[in-house]
């Protein structure tokens, strides 16, 4: 394999006692969008900043295209960002904001001038030239910070929750910006965000961080499908975790037996997705759960139904609007939860 | 209409101590430029005299340009003295550090500026510390009193705490991203503090400048004490103006001309300070 763009070796950092980055691993390929989630706190952030040379590292190594870069200076590097802030100098015009890079490169006038306007026109931006920042709408503003970073053709970006300050509507808008963008220009993206959603629907490959590790890397659909673990599992969301012991290809969760073909006799964790479970009002033929409806939300097309099981846990399915109006839901009313044999993914057991 | 007893009631404070304290001797002010003085006595009159006198005499101009001149060099000195200090305790310093030193800034007023004078004509005088010290160096002594040196000695002392209370908020406000946004855009550490810092601050920046200016401009003190009165600045222009045979119709034309150019001055300033540019 050709030497990948950008490879961390056991990268770590500590601030005093705390460590926020504990020793990671990670290499991203040339042209890859990459996501780097988890929940606040997880070392994401840090990780990026690291990256960008905002962070010294503690210990571990930093290569991009093949040279370590532990100790080149910020400025020196080519890692443009896009903050969750946005940082638009607010002192200057749109035009000027966009130029900043190329300023400091050096550039003649004539040069930046046509460059920048390439950029605002790319990105819908052409007659905001000489607003002020502060005059621009979020969706706007969040345009101008990509132009900022990109006018200067770097080899990758670096994106750190750039869109957790949006209206929703503007999020979907954004992302399809965000993936397009990335696709046309080839260029690697790293992406950092606590949202799901947000990496599902644009990213390659998804790295799972938390508390200062890497938890789990894939592609969205298999983090999705099949989680490592309870923390990834829980973290991704919209599925449901059963603790129980394995005996003969079945398991057994708080007294109801349930099949798991294939698994290894002992205790286990198992994770059906939200999709793959069958809401009935009648016991079927097969295993399932008794469990009380809760509450229902509407996501999009699907509806997201939740009940307390026979333990007490909450359990999720995911029902179309017909199947909604045949159950006719009401809280407290019971129903039974199952499942395809093939739907449960079995976990690593942590703790 | 009822009248809101209520909201002027609590206005009413401000709006007497604003009348009587300060539009009411400002118009009496100008109104007395034009008094004439007869045997010692002002007799209200409407008469150029008082204008026509001071315009026309070189001593005035000459106070004028010499105020003028040391209050912007004092403006710019401060600026510049102040913001390595204000940079360090914007940036480099923790949090407590910085709210202690804030509250060590406002020690200096504890104490009287005259009396931080006095203390100055001791240290600075020809057999005084300073001198002292250096000439176990082999060099001086100097003569700091008595010199423009020594009222800028005077002015600092006045408002250096001031301005770095000043420029310090306004640089610790900072968006620490925008600093981090041009070193990532490649903007080295003196580029960003010339392409960002500098211009993030702007505001604070240049009300301190102008507090500097204000401040310098009208005080006597550090003239009077630490500069000898020579040249005389417009302070001093109007204290010798008022003794000298009862002149006050010529001091107030003096007393106009430093308001109406502390007016110019601060307006220009909140202008280019809060003004839009164009690129």
């Amino acid at each position: 394999m050709a030497e990948p763009l950008v490879r961390l070796t056991d990268l770590k950092k500590s601030y005093g006692n705390f460590e926020a980055v504990k020793g990671i691993d990670l290499e991203i390929a040339a042209g890859e969008f990459i996501a780097i989630m988890g929940p606040s706190g997880c070392g994401k952030t840090t990780t990026l900043r690291m990256l960008a040379g905002l962070e010294a590292p503690s210990g571990g190594e930093i290569f991009i295209g093949g040279e370590r870069m532990n100790d080149v200076p910020a400025h020196e590097r080519d890692t443009p960002m896009v903050w969750q802030s946005l940082a638009l100098f607010p002192f200057l015009s749109v035009r000027e904001n966009v130029e900043f890079g190329l300023k400091m490169r050096g550039l003649p006038k004539r040069e930046r001038r046509e460059r920048v306007a390439v950029w605002l026109e790319r990105l819908g931006l052409e007659g905001f030239e000489k607003r002020r920042v502060d005059a621009l709408s979020g969706g706007q503003r969040q345009r101008v910070a990509l132009a900022r970073s990109l006018v200067t053709e770097p080899k990758m970006l670096f994106l750190d929750e750039p869109l957790s300050a949006l209206d929703a509507h503007l999020v979907i808008r954004m992302q399809g910006v965000l993936s397009k963008l990335q696709k046309d220009l080839g260029i690697t993206f790293v992406y950092v965000t606590h949202s799901q959603s947000e990496a599902f629907a644009m990213a390659d490959r998804v790295v799972i961080m938390g508390h200062g590790e890497i938890v789990q890397t894939g592609r969205p659909k298999d983090i999705f499908r099949a989680p490592r673990n309870r923390f990834v599992a829980e973290f991704v969301g919209r599925n449901n975790i059963f603790a129980g012991t394995v005996a003969g290809g079945v398991i057994n969760v708080d007294g109801t037996q349930l099949p798991l073909p294939g698994a290894a006799d002992g205790p286990a964790e198992i994770v059906v997705a939200a999709d793959r479970m069958t809401v009935s009002l009648e016991r079927p033929n097969t295993a399932a759960l008794e469990a009380e409806f809760v509450s229902e939300e509407f996501v999009g097309t699907a509806i997201i139904c939740y009940f307390e099981g026979p333990g007490g846990e909450e359990l999720k399915a995911q029902v179309t609007e017909r199947e909604l109006e045949l159950l006719a839901p009401e809280p407290g009313k019971h129903f039974f939860l199952s499942w395809e044999p093939d739907a449960p993914h079995v976990m690593a057991v942590t703790s | 209409m009822r009248i809101d007893g209520y909201r002027y009631t609590w206005r009413l404070p401000l709006i007497v101590w604003q009348a009587l304290f300060f539009i009411g001797p400002l118009m009496l002010m100008v109104a007395m430029s034009f008094w004439l003085v007869r045997n010692y006595r002002m007799t209200p009159d409407f008469v150029f005299d008082n204008w026509d006198r001071m315009m026309s005499r070189s001593f005035f101009w000459d106070a004028y340009e010499v105020t003028l001149v040391r209050a912007c060099v004092a403006a710019v000195l401060a600026t510049l003295i102040a913001f390595p200090a204000s940079y360090a305790l914007a940036f480099k310093v923790s949090d407590t550090v910085r709210r202690w030193a804030i509250f060590l800034l406002v020690v200096p007023f504890f104490t009287s500026y005259l009396v931080r004078i006095y203390a100055w004509q001791v240290l600075l005088a020809e057999s005084g510390p300073i001198n002292a010290v250096l000439g176990f160096g082999g060099i001086g002594p100097f003569s700091m009193l008595n010199s423009g040196f020594g009222t800028m000695v005077g002015y600092m002392t006045l408002v250096l705490p001031l301005v770095i209370i000043l420029q310090t908020t306004s640089l610790a406000g900072i968006d620490r991203n925008l600093i981090e946004a041009a070193w990532n855009l490649g903007a080295s550490p003196v580029r960003t503090l010339f392409r960002v810092i500098i211009p993030a601050a702007k505001v604070g920046l240049i009300i301190g400048a102008v507090f500097a200016f204000i401040l310098s401009f009208g005080d006597f003190v550090s003239p009077f004490y630490l500069g000898g009165s020579k040249p005389p600045t417009l302070s001093i222009l109007i204290i010798d103006t008022t003794k000298s045979g009862q002149q006050w119709p010529l001091a107030a034309v003096v007393a106009i001309m430093m308001i109406v150019t502390l007016f110019v001055v601060a307006v220009a300033a909140v202008g280019a300070a809060y003004g839009r540019r164009r690129s």
